[in-house]
């Protein structure tokens, strides 16, 4: 699967394909220290969306986008 | 797979990301948790027991070693600001853009 190279279309591919399936989807997220970057990943065992973060400013996107997703994930509906 | 609490999974986490800064990689997952470890049944059979609250189920792997935490709805806050702090500290070795500044800012000064 291919990289998403922009991180809106990331966030927002990642978002709804949350909120399609929430019960099947898993988000990883992969750091290699050497290479520098983060891999993250949002999947349902169907589609698969990837980013790879390889600057600093990303961090704080990714920062923003997990935390709304455990939040969606730790909420009752 | 160890089941820890969430401020041991932090302290463990980062013991891993230094283990991983020389020549590895650690993968955190995280996905809905909603406290059936059964799978679920073929049907006609009895579904399993209706969850009561969702929670959200963290785990980090790096080689062989795998370590998960579950954080319910009311440890949110306080571990994502656990983990923020981490990220911020142990994924560090991202490119750093230099500031371009603004021309309007730059003739200011």
């Amino acid at each position: 699967m291919v990289y998403v190279k922009n991180w809106e279309d990331f966030e927002i591919a990642a978002e709804n394909m949350y909120m399609a399936n929430p019960q099947n989807c898993r988000y990883t997220m992969k750091y290699v220290h050497s290479k520098g970057h983060i891999l993250l990943k949002m999947t349902d065992n169907v589609k698969c969306v990837q980013y790879k973060a390889e600057n600093m400013p990303d961090l704080k996107k990714i920062e923003k986008i997990t935390s709304n997703l455990v939040g969606h994930m730790a909420s009752k509906e | 797979m160890v089941l820890l609490d969430n401020s041991n999974f932090i302290l463990l986490l980062e013991k891993i990301a230094n283990e991983a800064k020389k020549d590895a990689s650690f993968t955190i997952t995280f996905k809905r948790y909603d406290g059936n470890d059964k799978p679920v049944p073929r049907a006609g059979r009895k579904p399993l027991p209706k969850p009561k609250t969702n929670m959200c189920l963290m785990r980090a792997k790096c080689k062989s070693k795998k370590i998960s935490t579950v954080v319910s709805q009311e440890n949110v806050p306080t571990m994502m600001a656990m983990y923020s702090q981490f990220m911020k500290s142990k994924m560090d070795g991202l490119k750093r853009v230099k500031k371009v500044k603004s021309k309007a800012k730059a003739t200011k000064a």
